[in-house]
């Protein structure tokens, strides 16, 4: 075994000890990032576990993981900085009753304009800066997970504006110049691909995607998720969702759906599965009223091959 | 192991995966981090430095797996045989500069590794080629022999790769340079001393000549099949490139029926482009709720006075469209690729309606929204397409179901040649709906030096269209479509 597959089986175990189940491929792309020192951009169907990949690699790292939520509408001011505006008008206010103390001795325009200008930097200088999650994840000492989800949400200018981050982790704020990282965070960007994201953002990032786990992977992870769920019953239930993944539906069960429904069945004191058991339980799987009147008359079929699995 | 990266990216790009130099840099570095031991890693590893889409991945997956076959075979013996190069610069920039096939002057200065100096190189250069075939005579003849003899299928491969290297193998393009390569191969594993050899043997031993021959030629067919291969590797897609280019310039009208699978992934291509670059067209409104933070901010610098105001709302602007398309036979085949684009482009323009008229005029847009193309088409074609054209029964039923609802959002697009069988086009109609419409789009895929003869009433109608064009192959549609897009 090479150094490196010791390296990345160690992120791997060190994923599972904390709960997250994962296959070489994705703790490839961890060691990658680490190593490369570049952005994971994670897609995947949703619940499939991008964002707890993130979390993951914080604990498994014990780094703070910063989190910022994209939405439509997302600015600079809500994800960089923010200046404290109540802080600096208070301060010209206390400046204003001090201006005639300052200004005492002062000779002529010139010279009472240079004692001011000693004060002009202080209002746009770190103490009057709001630190929002991209700047609070380049000020960590130590490093730091930033986690930006759901990059596919927000607006093309902040894609845009983020490319700086994701390449030099630096970034720039007009009154004060360029600010780089103290430490390189490890940067992940997750997306459900509502649009497409641009050639140059995914130029610049490790591409992982991330599909629904295979029958053997998904075991595990309801193995270590819920793990006082009896085996047998767990092989079922696995077996069951897998084939509903192989239907027609308007959104397939995730991962995270399968947990909760092994924590339903667990709740219900369920022993195996049976038709009328999984038709009572199948809102937890199913999230349109369609899916589940069309996948209705399947229901014993999916039932009974689950129950040979 | 430069070199072999770098053609394992030039493979990928001939498959349509599009690798810049940043990540064919990313690439050397991954690739240098996990190293070539582990297959599996170094799959996972480069896959998700090079790869970017769905499609990209697929196509890496297939091109991983048929080059580094090849390369598995060979490693045994390459680590020993093959000294590292020295020249990785040289090789670096060689990747990004890879467009010109024909630029083998300036390669043949950074192909330290492997084989004799001076070996490959040169296209046509016969009198290299014969300096370089003696004094392989010297080394590589009897080893090729007993390579053969032996029956060593690993050194041969070895072989085969490394005079493949020489030969430049990945710069082949086209089908018809196989027989240079298979030669130029030959040569350089060593043919000249096999011939020798045969020729030497012919007077005195007849067996031994037969037997050489059929070791010859079996080494033959060895290499054809590698060069096959390569330009399968090499040339994935370049083929279906270029018939895509001429098809997408070529007239609508004279596209080929077995060409039609084709012209129809073409125009998914282009309308996925167009949504691509359009998908997020907004602009920022001038009234509506006051961005308070935003104009603080902004105007702090005025000691807050309010020079500059922001405010929140975002206007998403997305046009409607309608479209008009003669199907009668004369224009059918263009309605069906008009059809086809606007329907693929439904993510950027939700509301399209469509409609199609030959005499009757009918509105199509619940077929193609129930229906798959092909049969939408089909149908359409088969319920408007029998009569013969008349622009005026067809406007006034425009006018009476669809007036009402063209406003000043709305693009209102007509295919057909104008040509109204004598009747009267009812130009006044149109001159209504021009001025309810933003914008009135006319397509004719006649020239314009016809419009107005004969039967053509293209003068008349032309006067009351923002825009009246010819428009007769893929590329003048996509600008067509393109235009409302980026005008709204």
């Amino acid at each position: 075994m090479s150094i490196q597959r010791q390296e990345i089986e160690a992120i791997r175990e060190g994923f599972s000890k904390s709960g997250y189940i994962c296959n070489t491929h994705i703790a490839t792309a961890i060691f990658l990032a680490q190593k490369l020192q570049k952005p994971i951009l994670v897609e995947g169907p949703p619940g499939v576990g991008k964002t707890e990949l993130a979390k993951a690699t914080a604990e498994f790292l014990s780094l703070p993981l910063i989190r910022l939520q994209c939405y439509e509408g997302l600015d600079e001011s809500k994800a960089l900085y923010e200046w404290k505006y109540g802080k600096q008008l208070l301060y010209t206010q206390v400046l204003k009753e001090k201006l005639g103390d300052l200004m005492e001795g002062a000779e002529g325009l010139t010279e009472s304009l240079a004692r001011l200008h000693d004060f002009d930097d202080t209002f746009f200088s770190e103490d009057f800066l709001e630190p929002r999650p991209l700047l609070k994840a380049l000020w960590e000492e130590n490093g730091s997970v930033l986690l930006i989800d759901e990059i596919d949400k927000s607006d093309d200018e902040f894609e845009a504006f983020l490319l700086e981050l994701l390449s030099d982790y630096q970034i720039s704020i007009p009154e004060l110049g360029t600010i780089k990282a103290r430490s390189a965070p490890i940067v992940f960007l997750t997306s459900n691909n509502s649009r497409e994201l641009g050639d140059a953002l995914k130029r610049r990032c490790i591409h992982l995607y991330i599909p629904f786990p295979e029958s053997e992977l998904e075991q595990k992870i309801i193995a270590a998720r819920v793990p006082e769920i009896d085996e047998g019953l767990r092989k079922q239930l696995v077996a069951f969702v897998q084939g509903l993944r192989g239907e027609d539906l308007k959104k397939h069960p995730a991962v995270s759906e399968t947990i909760d429904w092994a924590r339903t069945l667990l709740l219900l004191h369920a022993n195996e599965l049976d038709a009328d058991l999984v038709r009572n339980t199948l809102n937890i799987l199913l999230k349109f009223q369609d899916d589940i009147e069309n996948i209705d008359g399947e229901l014993n079929a999916l039932v009974s091959k689950a129950r040979g699995a | 192991m430069t070199q072999m990266l770098g053609n394992f990216i030039r493979a990928l790009r001939a498959s349509d995966v599009r690798v810049s130099i940043s990540e064919s840099i990313d690439a050397g570095r991954t690739a240098e981090l996990v190293g070539f031991e582990d297959r599996e890693i170094l799959k996972s590893a480069l896959s998700q430095v090079l790869a970017k889409t769905d499609e990209e991945e697929f196509a890496f997956n297939s091109v991983f797996d048929r080059y580094f076959s090849f390369e598995k075979i060979r490693s045994p013996a390459a680590n020993d045989g093959a000294p590292e190069d020295e020249n990785q610069d040289d090789n670096a920039s060689d990747n990004t500069s890879e467009e010109d096939d024909s630029s083998e002057s300036d390669e043949s200065e950074s192909q330290g590794q492997g084989g004799p100096p001076g070996s490959g190189g040169g296209a046509g250069g016969q009198s290299e080629k014969s300096e370089n075939a003696s004094e392989q005579e010297a080394q590589a003849s009897p080893d090729l022999l007993e390579l053969l003899e032996r029956g060593d299928t690993a050194a041969l491969q070895q072989a085969l790769a490394e005079a493949g290297q020489n030969a430049r193998i990945d710069r082949i393009r086209l089908f018809t340079q196989r027989g240079m390569y298979v030669r130029r191969i030959m040569e350089d594993m060593g043919l000249e001393g096999l011939e020798m050899e045969i020729e030497r043997a012919t007077d005195k031993d007849e067996d031994r000549v037969v037997y050489i021959r059929g070791l010859r030629d079996g080494l033959r067919e060895q290499v054809r099949d590698y060069v096959e291969r390569q330009l399968d590797l090499y040339t994935a897609n370049a083929g279906q490139q270029l018939r895509e280019e001429v098809l997408s310039r070529v007239r609508l009208t004279n596209v080929d029926r077995r060409d039609m699978r084709l012209m129809q992934g073409l125009v998914r291509k282009m309308a996925k482009r167009l949504v691509a670059l359009n998908s997020r067209r907004r602009k920022k409104d001038i009234r509506g709720a006051l961005n308070f933070r935003k104009t603080i901010r902004r105007n702090i610098a005025h000691d807050g006075i309010m020079f500059d105001i922001h405010w929140k709302q975002k206007k998403i602007d997305r046009p409607k469209l309608v479209a008009i398309c003669d199907v009668s036979g004369s224009v059918s085949s263009y309605a069906h690729f008009l059809l086809m684009f606007l329907y693929s482009l439904q993510e950027v323009l939700p509301k399209v309606r469509a409609f199609a008229f030959s005499g009757e005029l009918g509105e199509v847009t619940d077929l193609f929204k129930t229906q798959d193309l092909e049969t939408a088409i089909g149908e359409t074609l088969k319920i408007y397409g029998s009569g013969s054209t008349d622009y005026g029964r067809a406007f006034e039923e425009l006018e009476r179901t669809v007036l009402d609802d063209i406003d000043h959002r709305t693009t209102v697009i007509i295919l057909g040649d104008g040509r109204s069988n004598n009747a009267d086009p009812r130009a006044d109609i149109l001159k209504v709906v021009h001025a309810r419409a933003k914008r009135v789009l006319w397509l004719n895929p006649e020239p314009k030096s016809m419009w107005g003869t004969g039967d053509s009433e293209m003068k008349s109608l032309a006067a009351y269209c923002d825009s009246a064009a010819t428009c007769t192959s893929l590329k003048d549609l996509e600008r067509v479509v393109s235009d409302i897009l980026r005008k709204g």
